[in-house]
C-alpha cells in the first residue's frame, strides 16, 4: 500500500486504472479539469489514452465507441458539463452499454459559482436523459479515499449490469487534498474491499434479451459476432423494432436488473448512533455527511438522541433505510431541497421531514447542533437564510 | 451498373432487412448498393467490418443491413462514436459510416470536423435526400436555394452549404479530411471506384452523395411524385469534374485527394502512447 | 495528542498558503495520520485572501473544516481580521508583523508574532523563503509535527534551493520558544 497526501481527482484516477480503465475522453471544466489532467499524465503510463473532445456530448460518445470497442471508459465533468452528456446517457442506457460517469458538484444553476461544492444534481443523476423507461445507479463518496473506491465499484457494477453508471461527488472532495492508500497489488485490493469485473463480449445471436438477469456480457464490436446496436428500442437479436409490446419487454429489462439485483449494491451507505431508534435521523450524502457525521458525535455528547444515515448508494433510491415513523433531517448543498424531497416520500405517512440547506459552503457543526436541538424541541429551524418549510 | 446483387446480397446483407422500409422508388438503395459493390471489389470479408449509421432515412434505412457487427448513433454523434471506436478497434479493421446530410452538416457538422480533424480511418458516406425527409419534409443545409419544403413554404431563403459558391467539402478540407469526393446516386460504376478509394485511405474518408428523394422533396418542389421527375432533375444538376455546365450543382468525382499524407489517428495516438509508455516522454 | 489538530493558514495570493498547508499535510501522511487539507480562495486567485485547512488526526476525520483552528497562521491583515474569532481559547495564532500590524487584545488564544518576511530578507534578501521560516516556526510550536519529517516534505516538495531552505528552516525553528 502507498499512501499520498492528495487530491480526489487524483484518487478517481488511481482508482479508475485499477478497475482497468484504459480510455477517459473530457473537456476541461473546473472542478473536473484536474481530473482530466490526471488522466492525461496517468492513463498513457499504463497503455491508456486520454483524449480530449470538442464537447462533453463527444466525449461520452467517444466514451461509448471504445466501450462498444472492447475498452472500460470513463469521462467526467461537472454539471455544466453534464448536461451535454443527456444524449449518449440515454444511448448508453438503450445500447447497456458500460461506462463510468463522474460528476463533481458546483454550485448552479448554469455556471454558477465554479471554485465552491454544490449538491443540485440529485435528481439528474437519477433522469440523466430522457424518455423514462430506465434505472439508473449514481454512488456518491465523501472522502477521497472514498471516491477511489467508488470508481472502481462504479467500473465493476457497470460491467456485471452492462450499462453506465455515475460517481456524483462535489468540488470539496475532488479539488481537496486528503491521505489516500493505493493499492499495489490484489491481495491488497481485496483486502480494502475492491473489486473487479473483466470485459467480456456478448456473442449473440440474442444481443438484447428482454430478462432482468445479471452478467449478460455486453456488446461488443469488431469480433464479427453479429452484435448490433441502435437509438431504436431493439428485439433481442438488436434490430430496431416499432412495436409496443418489444418495447414493454425492454424496458423491463432495463428497469428490473436493477431493482431485481439491488444487493449488489445497497450495503452502500453509512449509519452512526442509528441502533437506538433515535428521536431524529439527518439523512445526508457527499461532503455535508462529514460536518454531519462531526455534529452528531458532539450532539450524542450533549444528550440527544441524534442519528445520522448517509447514502452513498443514492440511486435506486434505499427506501429501505426509511421505515421507522421518527423526524428526520436532510442536510443538502442546495437552497431549493432535492433528497428531502426522496425522504419525504420514502418514509411512513406522517413522518416529519426537515430540510436545511446551504450552497457554496459546508454548513458548520455549531449551526447543525442548534438545528437539531430545535427540531427535538419541536421548534422551527432558526438560522436566516435556511428554508424552513416542512416538507 | 453491373449489380450482381444475389451473389452480393447473400455475402454482405442481412436477409431480414430485404426489402427495405424505404419508401417507394427512393434513391437510397442506389447508394448503398454502390458502397456494398466497392467492399466487394475491394475483396473485404463481413468481419473486416463495422459499420455504423445515423438518425433519419439513411441511417434507419441502412442500419443493421449489414451482415457483421454495427451500430447506430443517436442523431449527429456517430462520428464521435467512431472515434472512439476507432482508438480500440485494431487498425486493420475498417469503418463505415452511412449517415445522411442533416446528421452530417447539421447537428453533426462539429463531431464530422473533428473526425476529419483528427484523421481517423473512416469513411462516410453521406446520403444527401436534399433535406429533412424522414420528418416529413423540411429543408436542410443543402437543400437548394429557393427550394420548397414543409418548413419553406415560400421557398428555402437561407444561406446553405451548396450554393452561392459554397461547398460543404471545402470546410471538411480544411479540416484535414484526406480523402474527399462526390456523386449522384446514378453514377453507378464511377461511384464505385470513388468508394473503393475512399475505402482504401488510411484516414478520414467522405463522400458526398445526394440521392432522389420522390415521396418527400420531389412531391414538394417538384410538384409530383413520380421518381422519373426527380431523377432527372438530379441528372440534370450533375455533371463530372471538369465537365460542369451553368446549372451544375454537384460536380462529381474525387473531389480532394490527399490519400495517406498525414498520419492516421488510431497509428499516431496508439505509436505515441506506446512511446510515453516505454520511456515515460515524448 | 488531542484527537483532532486544526490549522488554518491564510494570506494573500502568492505567498505560497496553498503549499504551505501542502507540506504540513505531506508531514502528517509521513507520521502515519490521516490528513485533510482543503484550500479556497477568496474572490480572486491574487488580492483575496487563500486558506489551506488542514486537519491531522490519529482516526478518521469527519469533517475537513476548521471551525476552531488550534493553529492560525496569519498571512495578511485580511486573513487576520476573517478568521481571528474562530480561533479558540486554547489555540495560538502566529502572525507576521509585517502583514498584521495590530492585534486584537481582547482575544483569549495566544499571540505569538514571527516576522518571517523580515527575516527571510535579512538572511537571504528574498521574501520567498517566509514559508520555510514559518515552516520551521511551526515544527517547533505544534507539538505533533515531527522536525525530521516537515524538513523531509518541505525538501521533497519545494524541488529548488535546497540549502538555503534547510538553512530558513532552522532560523524559523530557532527563533521561536
Amino acid at each position: 500500500m502507498k499512501r499520498f497526501l492528495e487530491t480526489g481527482n487524483f484518487a478517481i484516477t488511481e482508482g479508475a486504472i485499477l478497475a482497468g480503465c484504459r480510455f477517459f475522453s473530457g473537456y476541461p471544466i473546473t472542478p473536473a479539469t484536474e481530473l482530466a489532467e490526471a488522466m492525461s499524465l496517468r492513463l498513457p503510463q499504463v497503455g491508456g489514452f486520454y483524449l480530449q473532445a470538442e464537447d462533453e456530448c463527444a466525449a461520452m460518445h467517444m466514451c461509448i465507441g471504445a466501450s462498444l470497442g472492447g475498452m472500460k471508459a470513463m469521462t467526467a465533468t461537472s454539471g455544466p458539463g453534464f448536461i451535454l452528456y443527456a444524449d449518449p446517457y440515454g444511448w448508453a442506457l438503450g445500447c447497456e452499454t458500460p461506462l463510468v460517469v463522474l460528476n463533481s458538484g458546483r454550485v448552479g444553476p448554469v455556471s454558477g459559482i465554479t471554485g465552491a461544492p454544490g449538491q443540485g444534481e440529485f435528481y439528474l443523476m437519477r433522469y440523466p436523459t430522457q424518455g423514462g423507461n430506465f434505472e439508473t445507479i449514481c454512488l456518491a463518496p465523501s472522502t477521497a479515499q472514498e471516491c477511489m473506491a467508488m470508481t472502481v465499484e462504479a467500473f465493476y457494477l457497470s460491467e456485471r449490469f452492462r450499462m453506465p453508471v455515475s460517481v456524483l461527488a462535489d468540488q470539496l472532495i475532488t479539488d481537496g487534498f486528503e491521505d489516500i492508500s493505493v493499492p499495489e497489488n490484489d491481495d491488497e485490493m481485496k483486502e480494502m474491499g475492491l473489486r473487479v469485473w473483466p470485459r467480456k463480449v456478448c456473442q449473440g445471436p440474442e444481443f438484447y434479451p428482454y430478462t432482468d438477469e445479471l452478467d449478460i456480457p455486453p456488446v461488443v464490436l469488431g469480433h464479427n459476432t453479429g452484435g448490433i446496436c441502435s437509438d431504436w428500442t431493439p428485439t433481442v437479436e438488436g434490430y430496431d423494432i416499432e412495436e409496443v409490446e418489444a418495447h414493454h419487454k425492454h424496458a423491463y429489462r432495463l428497469i428490473y436488473k436493477v431493482r431485481n439485483n439491488r444487493h449488489l449494491f445497497n450495503h452502500l451507505y453509512e449509519k452512526k448512533f442509528m441502533d437506538d431508534d433515535p428521536d431524529l435521523v439527518v439523512v445526508s450524502y457527499g461532503t455535508p455527511s462529514r460536518v454531519v457525521n462531526t455534529a452528531v458525535i458532539k450532539a450524542r455528547e450533549k444528550g440527544l438522541k441524534v442519528g445520522s444515515l448517509r447514502l452513498i448508494n443514492l440511486w435506486p433510491f434505499p427506501d429501505e433505510h426509511f421505515t421507522r415513523k421518527t423526524k428526520y433531517l436532510s442536510v443538502e448543498l442546495n437552497w431549493d431541497g432535492e433528497l428531502v424531497r426522496e425522504v419525504q416520500r420514502a418514509t411512513p405517512k406522517d413522518s416529519e421531514v426537515h430540510f436545511l440547506g446551504t450552497c457554496g459552503d459546508l454548513p458548520t457543526t455549531p449551526d447543525l447542533i442548534e438545528a437539531f436541538e430545535n427540531l427535538l424541541k419541536n421548534e422551527p429551524l432558526s438560522r436566516k437564510g435556511w428554508v424552513l418549510e416542512e416538507w | 451498373m453491373e449489380y450482381r446483387s444475389s451473389r452480393i446480397t447473400s455475402k454482405y446483407l442481412r436477409s431480414r432487412k430485404i426489402p427495405s422500409t424505404a419508401c417507394s422508388g427512393c434513391g437510397l438503395g442506389m447508394n448503398h448498393k454502390i458502397v456494398v459493390q466497392a467492399v466487394d471489389e475491394l475483396g473485404l470479408e463481413v468481419a473486416d467490418i463495422v459499420w455504423g449509421t445515423s438518425i433519419g432515412c439513411a441511417g434507419r434505412q441502412t442500419f443493421a443491413t449489414w451482415k457483421g457487427d454495427g451500430f447506430a448513433g443517436t442523431h449527429g454523434r456517430a462520428y464521435a462514436i467512431a472515434r472512439g471506436l476507432r482508438i480500440a478497434l485494431p487498425p486493420e479493421k475498417k469503418i463505415i459510416l452511412t449517415v445522411g446530410d442533416g446528421d452530417a452538416f447539421g447537428i453533426g457538422l462539429m463531431h464530422l470536423i473533428h473526425a476529419a480533424r483528427s484523421n481517423a480511418d473512416m469513411t462516410v458516406i453521406v446520403n444527401d435526400n436534399l433535406g429533412y425527409q424522414s420528418t416529413g419534409g423540411q429543408y436542410g443545409w443543402t437543400t437548394p436555394q429557393g427550394s420548397h419544403t414543409d418548413s419553406s413554404p415560400y421557398g428555402m431563403f437561407e444561406h446553405n452549404l451548396m450554393s452561392e459558391g459554397m461547398d460543404v467539402l471545402e470546410i471538411l478540407k480544411g479540416a484535414g479530411a484526406t480523402f474527399l469526393a462526390r456523386h449522384v446516386a446514378m453514377d453507378g460504376a464511377r461511384a464505385v471506384e470513388t468508394v473503393k478509394r475512399g475505402i482504401l485511405n488510411r484516414g478520414f474518408s467522405l463522400i458526398h452523395m445526394p440521392y432522389p428523394c420522390p415521396t418527400n422533396f420531389g412531391s414538394r418542389e417538384l410538384g409530383s411524385r413520380n421518381q422519373v421527375n426527380i431523377y432527372r432533375w438530379i441528372e440534370e444538376q450533375a455533371a463530372p469534374l471538369g465537365q460542369e455546365k451553368e446549372n451544375t450543382v454537384w460536380a462529381t468525382g474525387i473531389w480532394h485527394d490527399a490519400s495517406n499524407s498525414r498520419p492516421e489517428f488510431h497509428e499516431m495516438v496508439h505509436d505515441t502512447v506506446e512511446k510515453i509508455r516505454r520511456t515515460g516522454t515524448l | 495528542m488531542k484527537e483532532r489538530i486544526e490549522i488554518v493558514a491564510s494570506g494573500f495570493g502568492g505567498q505560497g498558503v496553498v503549499r504551505l498547508g501542502q507540506i504540513i499535510g505531506e508531514t502528517g501522511v509521513k507520521q502515519g495520520l490521516r490528513v485533510t487539507m482543503l484550500k479556497s480562495h477568496g474572490t480572486e486567485m491574487r488580492g483575496g485572501y487563500v486558506r489551506s485547512q488542514v486537519v491531522l488526526s490519529k482516526d478518521v476525520i469527519d469533517s475537513p473544516m476548521c471551525e476552531n483552528p488550534d493553529y492560525f497562521v496569519a498571512l495578511s491583515r485580511a486573513a487576520y481580521e476573517r478568521f481571528k474569532d474562530t480561533v479558540p481559547e486554547y489555540g495560538t495564532i502566529l502572525y507576521d508583523p509585517a502583514f498584521v500590524d495590530k492585534i486584537d487584545e481582547g482575544l483569549k488564544c495566544t499571540h505569538k508574532a514571527f516576522p518571517a518576511k523580515e527575516l527571510a530578507v535579512e538572511h537571504f534578501n528574498n521574501p520567498l523563503f517566509s514559508n520555510t521560516l514559518v515552516l520551521g516556526a511551526m515544527s517547533r510550536i505544534v507539538d505533533i509535527l515531527d522536525k525530521d519529517a516537515v524538513l523531509e516534505s518541505i525538501l521533497e516538495i519545494i524541488p529548488k534551493f535546497h540549502d538555503r531552505n534547510r538553512q530558513a528552516f532552522q532560523i524559523g525553528y530557532d527563533y521561536v520558544n
